[in-house]
């Protein structure tokens, strides 16, 4: 989040705020002034006052929170329906073309009012009931009101000291106007009414967290949705005579649904203030969270921290390790990230373009990417320390495990050892004893018999010798340490069933446990391959590159190993990663498998 | 005499089985594991099974509780268990449960074939028999404290030796060459400095000498 480009690019809305709220300054004044020097008919004080207060509040909230929030679409609208409460305001004017206007445009901020509130606090209208709301809301507070006073609906008679037309009336029909302004106020009412349900179910809807932010918004938003439909009610009942209307005599003043209407919608803005308050609130934890961090958190304790600096206790932090490509938690512990519909989102850490962690938060937290941005980049030094911890954690379990597994392995070797030996060549000594002490009776009686034990007792002793050459080739091949790997390799090509093509590709031999490791390398997977690839043919190299010795083994088999099962395989990465080494499996099934073992030789 | 032989290896088995007939024995049943060895005895009731202590499924001691088992159902059956390696710890553990008939022989002996002929004799006539390297090793073992083995004649230890090896007092006057009245007086003095009750039982003294030997 730093860097000169951010500056340069704030730079230019800077500007832009400032010229609106001059803007909105000189629109207040003119509006303000319009409306005072009326010498037909003069506004009051009070009516000013709410007048700018509409304007100047939505302009001065719609500014912070366009500044606050710059991808939210809440902020301009806000601005918009701000002006557009001056342009109503017109209507005070003698200037026909002014007053025309004004009479217009008079309740186009009431659909601005109706798209913050039905937006908030996202900024967009969610679903197709809220995009259905706002045009019935436009077509109510623009469309059907041009279209009344195109049908004459302006009635001098009850307009004291008003022009006495508009611009735009092209007939008089006072009962087409009448049915005009009677479907205004019923659609009026039903947006009202609808949008009040529309609240009340997204609160319902609302986390815990998000109820917090939003509940000014939505209180004042259903407020302003109760009076509207009691404005409506007392426009219709207002054709009547005037002292039926019921807030007429509750208030006993002739002006009194309109100033509470304005009054309730001035407030939306100030709830809309309190809403980014609130959210302010939530950046001053960050605050916090830095001060907290300025000592190292024992382990655990960051994911604590963020969580109540992001207000979300549901926090779960999930580190990345790029090497296992796997999220852990701070133990070590694999964690999965959560689906979207889990009702839980997951941003991501990221320092210096490298990803650290994960966090996964509720949903409701996207509202505010801000205060995750800045939380995470608070954290980030914290984050990626944590994400070490986890990593080095991780890496020593593995290293236990694969030492386990090697010591494990040896164990079973030895005994396979032992066994060989036990059930091969001493049996085969003890039954050569076994036919020399026969040989030993029979010499001094039957000299021809004793000749033919001799015969089957050296005939049994060179067995005995193969046999022990064999398992002694098996514990290490004497040709590796003689001849060096490429004769081991051909020695072990040559013992086996499938066709091999053989690729050395090295300037001087290669160290003697480069060269261990090698040779069994490939032994295991000739083995390997033997025994599940059914392959028809082989290809074995051998190069050192940049001081590593590579080492890969290719055949043309069923493919469809898998490095995490069998023991072959793991057997084959723990010798290879013992010499910190790398092993890498290829093996689409049907496609033949390629086991490359790159180890370091330095 | 009639002769069982319990042995998973072929080779062994036939070699042993070919050394006993030209020793004389009567080879009546081969078995290649455990059950089959019982199995055996039950139907041809031989006097002397000769089981090999490592053998399948786990290659442990199967032959020496196959050797526990054959006792209990024929008490009269002699058993020579052979191992493959000095192991005082089985030995000491085949005779404690009683030494009449029972004996445990390392296979290198085997090729010996006036030795096998004379181990196999001697357990089915109801004597014991113990490889005299396990006896070696149990006569060296090192002991805490005070050894009385330490305080007898190197004669008086070799004496112990083939007593523990569970010979009688006229086998060990003719290994020797001396008299059995000199072996006894041995025998008296070795009982009295390892403050061993006196018995003329052969089996007794087997155990007693064992249990000497075994213990501290």
């Amino acid at each position: 989040m730093t860097g000169g480009a951010q500056l340069t690019a704030r730079a230019g809305p800077a500007f832009r705020f400032i010229l609106l709220a001059a803007a909105a300054a000189a629109a207040g004044v003119v509006t303000a002034w319009v409306m005072l020097t009326n010498s037909a008919r003069q506004a009051t004080w009070v009516e000013v006052a709410l007048v700018l207060a509409v304007g100047w509040s939505f302009v001065a909230s719609g500014l912070i929170a366009w500044r606050h929030r710059p991808e939210n679409r809440i902020g301009p609208v806000m601005v918009l329906t701000g002006f557009l409460r001056f342009v109503g305001a017109l209507k005070w004017s003698q200037d026909l073309f002014l007053f025309t206007l004004g009479h217009a445009l008079e309740p186009a901020y009431l659909a601005g009012v109706a798209l913050i509130l039905l937006a908030f606090p996202g900024g967009r209208l969610g679903n197709r009931s809220g995009r259905w709301l706002f045009a019935a809301a436009v077509l109510a507070a623009v469309v059907l009101n041009v279209a009344w006073l195109v049908l004459g609906g302006h009635n001098p008679q009850m307009c004291v000291g008003c022009p006495s037309q508009v611009m735009i009336e092209l007939a008089r029909m006072p009962g087409a106007a009448y049915a005009v302004e009677f479907a205004q106020y019923i659609l009026g009412a039903l947006v009202a009414v609808f949008s009040f349900a529309v609240l009340l179910r997204r609160w319902q809807a609302a986390s815990p967290r998000l109820r917090s932010v939003i509940a000014p918004v939505l209180w004042v938003g259903t407020a302003v949705f109760g009076v509207l439909v009691l404005w409506v009610m007392d426009l219709l009942l207002a054709q009547r005579p005037l002292d039926t209307s019921l807030i007429h005599r509750l208030l006993r003043h002739g002006s009194a649904p309109d100033l509470l209407l304005e009054l309730v919608v001035a407030s939306v803005a100030f709830a809309f203030l309190l809403g980014l308050l609130r959210t302010r609130l939530a950046h001053s934890a960050v605050a916090d969270l830095v001060i907290e961090l300025g000592t190292t958190p024992p382990p655990g304790e960051l994911r604590a921290a963020l969580a109540r600096a992001l207000r979300d206790p549901s926090l779960v932090v999930a580190y990345w390790l790029p090497d296992a490509r796997r999220y852990v938690d701070f133990r070590a512990q694999p964690v999965r990230l959560p689906d979207e519909r889990d009702g839980r989102s997951v941003s991501m850490v990221e320092r210096d373009g490298r990803r650290i962690a994960a966090l996964m938060h509720d949903a409701a937290l996207d509202e505010d990417p801000q205060l995750i941005e800045s939380v995470t980049a608070a954290a980030a030094l914290a984050l990626e320390n944590e994400r070490l911890q986890a990593e080095l954690r991780a890496h020593l379990e593995e290293l236990a495990a694969s030492r386990a597994r090697l010591v494990e392995a040896a164990q079973a070797e030895r005994q396979r050892i032992e066994r060989d030996l036990h059930d091969g060549t001493q049996q085969r000594l003890v039954s050569i004893a076994m036919t020399l002490g026969l040989t030993e009776s029979k010499l001094p009686a039957d000299p021809g018999a004793a000749q033919t034990l001799l015969s089957e007792a050296r005939a049994g002793l060179s067995e005995a010798l193969q046999e022990l050459r064999e398992l002694s080739r098996g514990i290490h091949p004497a040709v590796l340490t003689e001849r060096g790997l490429i004769d081991a390799l051909q020695e072990l090509i040559d013992r086996t069933q499938v066709p091999v093509a053989l690729d050395v590709a090295l300037p001087e031999r290669l160290p003697g446990r480069v060269e261990t490791a090698a040779y069994y390398f490939v032994a295991e997977a000739l083995t390997n391959i033997a025994k599940h690839a059914q392959a028809a043919t082989v290809s074995i190299r051998v190069a050192k590159v940049d001081g590593r010795a590579l080492v890969q083994v290719r055949d043309d088999g069923r493919g469809g190993a898998e490095p995490k099962a069998g023991t072959g395989l793991r057997g084959l990465r723990d010798r290879v990663e013992a010499l910190g080494g790398l092993l890498t499996v290829t093996s689409p099934p049907g496609q033949g498998t390629v086991l490359t073992a790159e180890i370091p030789c330095a | 005499m009639r002769v069982v032989v319990a042995d998973d290896s072929v080779i062994l088995r036939e070699g042993l089985v070919r050394l006993l007939r030209e020793a004389g024995f009567d080879v009546i049943g081969q078995a290649g594991d455990a059950a089959e060895l019982l199995a055996q005895v039950d139907a041809h009731r031989p006097d002397v099974a000769i089981v090999d202590i490592r053998m399948p499924p786990t290659h442990t001691d199967e032959g020496l509780r196959a050797a526990r088992e054959l006792r209990a159902r024929h008490p009269r059956l002699g058993v020579l268990v052979l191992s493959q390696h000095v192991r005082a710890g089985y030995a000491i553990e085949l005779l404690s449960h009683g030494t009449q008939g029972i004996g445990y022989l390392l296979k290198d002996r085997v090729s010996d074939l006036t030795e096998l002929t004379e181990a196999v004799r001697r357990v089915g006539e109801g004597g014991s028999v113990l490889d005299p390297s396990v006896v070696g090793q149990l006569v060296k073992r090192k002991r805490t404290g005070e050894d009385p083995v330490e305080e007898l004649t190197d004669r008086e230890r070799e004496v112990l030796g083939l007593m523990a090896e569970g010979r009688s007092n006229k086998a060990i006057a003719d290994r020797l060459f001396v008299t059995e009245h000199t072996v006894e007086k041995h025998v008296q003095n070795i009982f009295a400095k390892l403050d061993l009750p006196a018995t003329a039982d052969d089996h007794r003294r087997v155990l007693a000498v064992l249990t000497f030997l075994n213990s501290r």
